[in-house]
């Protein structure tokens, strides 16, 4: 049945919406989801079959633009350097994520106080840390205590992904190098859990997972929600937010017939993203007294470095984006020409067609030499990205397209994204480094990508949370500063980026946001 | 376009070299004519229609150079072209077959058999183990 009415609706079922409708069903609040996509069924995944790298190409293919399922809306980005890699489902993009899942360090919350650029968080790592702990409990973690990189985790964790022989080259490297480094959280299971099968290395996690060892939060938030009464509509696209002055009173949408339905509610909850909640909120001219929704857009932006050995390394074997990282240049040394820091992550290597196509470095040659390249390359390889803290810049942007719309009226998201100069230098730095690590773990050749534009993966900061209204959108806890019940708790609160994968610290939001909104809901 | 000319393209970009065989010899153009999501708007034919005269019956140099120079003068849709050889080739049984004998990569889909989780071994920590922390508190 349509519900018409909720104590509180939230717009998306992935990483954040999941988090913030377990935390609030849980505690017995009426909650109702709306996604635009499905369920995913991944027990019938692409990767029981020898077409799975087709699928990367197409149906799995992290464009949204290339995939064009029903559930994908055009992204028009011909002004971006990078782009957009989103999945649209109940699990959102970490449907076909690699379940990196490293935490912000304490610094990247000062990043004003402690090197004069960007702006502070309005909260500290600590007021993060007890979200932290409870998210890893419940998506699951594979890693190892002790980094000396990062603050102690109280979590417990299942032990570690295996490195494989690329990555025991790798950390050869990192040794004669005296860099750290250090095994990878992952949010993909060793060990069983109820309904989850621990991780069998299979490798393309991309394309779902049979076994459930990787989380996504299809099968892990969303099944404890359900149970707890959480009320999940797919296959919905909302097309505005309806609000009288300072209260949000409903959500207007459509279903899969183009029908339209209200639904009332007495909080909301934004969580579809950095692009999808600016572009929802600027098509409903609803909480931007700023001027800064969609503005200060911050990716990721990533250079791909790879070795080529003299030795099979099986880089096939393990999952391709779980294995080690290396925070060595994470935090700010104005010696090295730029602010701020970057991380090395290890990936590991394609499969054939990957392999021939470039995945992770340029398309082989056709022709008489081809099959003499693919021999050379094709699993004698590692790979380190080079991941950069992006600064937030106002020019860099979500808008609405003013022509094109999607299925249901509401306008394209169109994005203004350019690399910044710090970013650049960041990115040049790491690749020196990166191409150091691997020629001292034995590389006989190194392939440089100096930007994968493909890496549109995070989209930060278009509705960023601060104390002061005229520089913010929301407050701390994701509060909207001009309505009094609206809240956004994806990526799109980031005042800054880090230069590490986001998800851990947004579903930490999410929930700390949820603990908020209880104490509205049920003093 | 004939079927023929497209195979005649296909090896040229993927020409049997000792265990590897020829796109012809996996019959490589059906299987590209017939991945319609892999190319929704035709740009193979669109590289086809442009191929010089004399194309089919020049020998291997030659039929090299034409298609460079298409290449170049159509870049997007060379790309789609290379694209869709390169990923039909790659998934022929046949073709998985020469892998696995040249590389060890087994000829199967990654699941359900997966690969052996190797615990991982701590004694490569050492000597991060050893270094003070040197996150910086804030």
């Amino acid at each position: 049945m349509t519900p018409t009415h909720a104590a509180v609706a939230i717009i998306g079922a992935g990483a954040s919406g999941a988090a913030v409708a377990w935390r609030l069903a849980t505690a017995g609040v009426d909650v109702v989801c709306l996604e635009r996509g499905d369920w995913l069924d991944q027990s019938r995944s692409p990767s029981l079959g020898h077409d799975w790298e087709r699928a990367l190409q197409t149906r799995f293919n992290a464009n949204p633009n290339i995939r064009r399922l029903d559930a994908d809306d055009a992204v028009i980005a011909d002004d971006s350097d990078i782009q957009p890699a989103t999945y649209s489902g109940v699990g959102g993009s970490l449907l076909r994520w690699g379940a990196h899942f490293p935490r912000l360090r304490p610094s990247d919350f000062r990043v004003r106080t402690l090197d004069g650029v960007a702006v502070d968080w309005p909260l500290a790592y600590g007021d993060l840390e007890p979200y932290y702990d409870l998210n890893d409990a419940m998506m699951g973690v594979a890693g190892l205590r002790g980094d000396p990189g990062n603050p102690p985790r109280r979590a417990e964790r299942d032990p570690p992904l295996p490195l494989g022989p690329g990555g025991v080259r790798l950390v050869g490297g990192f040794e004669t190098l005296g860099w750290h480094w250090w095994p990878s959280d992952a949010a993909i299971l060793t060990r069983a859990r109820p309904g989850r099968a621990p991780c069998n290395n299979c490798g393309p996690c991309g394309v779902g997972c049979v076994r459930g060892a990787r989380a996504s939060v299809d099968n892990t938030y969303w099944p404890a929600a359900i149970a707890a009464g959480a009320r999940l509509v797919t296959g919905v696209r909302v097309t505005r937010l309806v609000a009288d002055k300072r209260r949000m009173t409903s959500v207007v949408y459509r279903d899969a017939a183009g029908a339209e339905h209200r639904l009332d509610a007495d909080l909301v909850v934004m969580a579809a993203n950095g692009m999808g909640t600016a572009r929802l909120l600027l098509a409903s001219g609803i909480g931007n007294a700023s001027g800064l929704v969609g503005r200060n857009l911050m990716h990721h932006p990533t250079a791909i470095v790879t070795g080529v050995f003299d030795a099979r390394l099986d880089g096939h074997k393990g999952p391709f984006a779980a294995a080690l990282s290396c925070q060595e240049f994470y935090e700010t040394d104005r010696a090295r020409g730029a602010v701020r820091g970057l991380q090395l992550q290890m990936l590991r290597g394609s499969g054939p067609v990957a392999t021939a196509l470039g995945g992770y470095m340029a398309r082989l040659p056709w022709g008489r030499f081809h099959h003499r390249e693919f021999s050379r390359q094709f699993a004698r390889n590692v790979t380190l990205t080079v991941t950069v803290e992006d600064l937030p810049e106002a020019h860099n942007r979500v808008t609405l397209d003013p022509s094109r719309r999607d299925v249901a009226g509401v306008p394209l998201a169109r994005l203004a994204y350019r690399v910044g100069e710090n970013s650049r230098r960041l990115l040049d730095i790491g690749i020196a480094r990166a191409r150091e690590a691997l020629r001292a773990a034995g590389a006989v050749d190194v392939v440089v990508n100096p930007l994968s534009r493909a890496a549109g993966f995070h989209f930060l900061g278009t509705a960023r949370a601060g104390d002061d209204p005229a520089t913010s959108v929301v407050d701390g806890y994701g509060r909207a500063h001009d309505l009094d019940n609206l809240w956004v708790v994806d990526g799109s609160v980031f005042p800054t980026s880090g230069a590490v994968n986001p998800t851990p610290t947004i579903q930490a939001f999410a929930l700390r946001t949820a603990d908020a909104m209880l104490r509205i809901l049920k003093p | 376009m004939s079927l023929d000319l497209l195979a005649r393209v296909l090896d040229t970009l993927l020409p049997g070299d000792g265990p590897w065989p020829a796109a012809s010899a996996v019959d490589l153009a059906d299987a590209v004519r017939a991945d319609r999501e892999g190319d929704p708007d035709g740009q193979v034919d669109a590289v086809l229609a442009r191929l010089p005269e004399g194309f089919a019956s020049a020998d291997a140099d030659a039929r090299e150079a034409m298609l460079r120079a298409l290449e170049s003068e159509l870049p997007t849709a060379f790309e789609r072209l290379v694209t869709l050889a390169y990923t039909a080739y790659y998934v022929e049984p046949e073709v998985r077959a020469v892998i696995e004998r040249e590389t060890g990569y087994e000829n199967r889909p990654p699941q359900p058999l997966g690969y052996a989780l190797e615990p991982f071994d701590e004694r490569l920590l050492d000597s991060q183990r050893k270094r003070a922390p040197f996150w910086r508190e804030a």
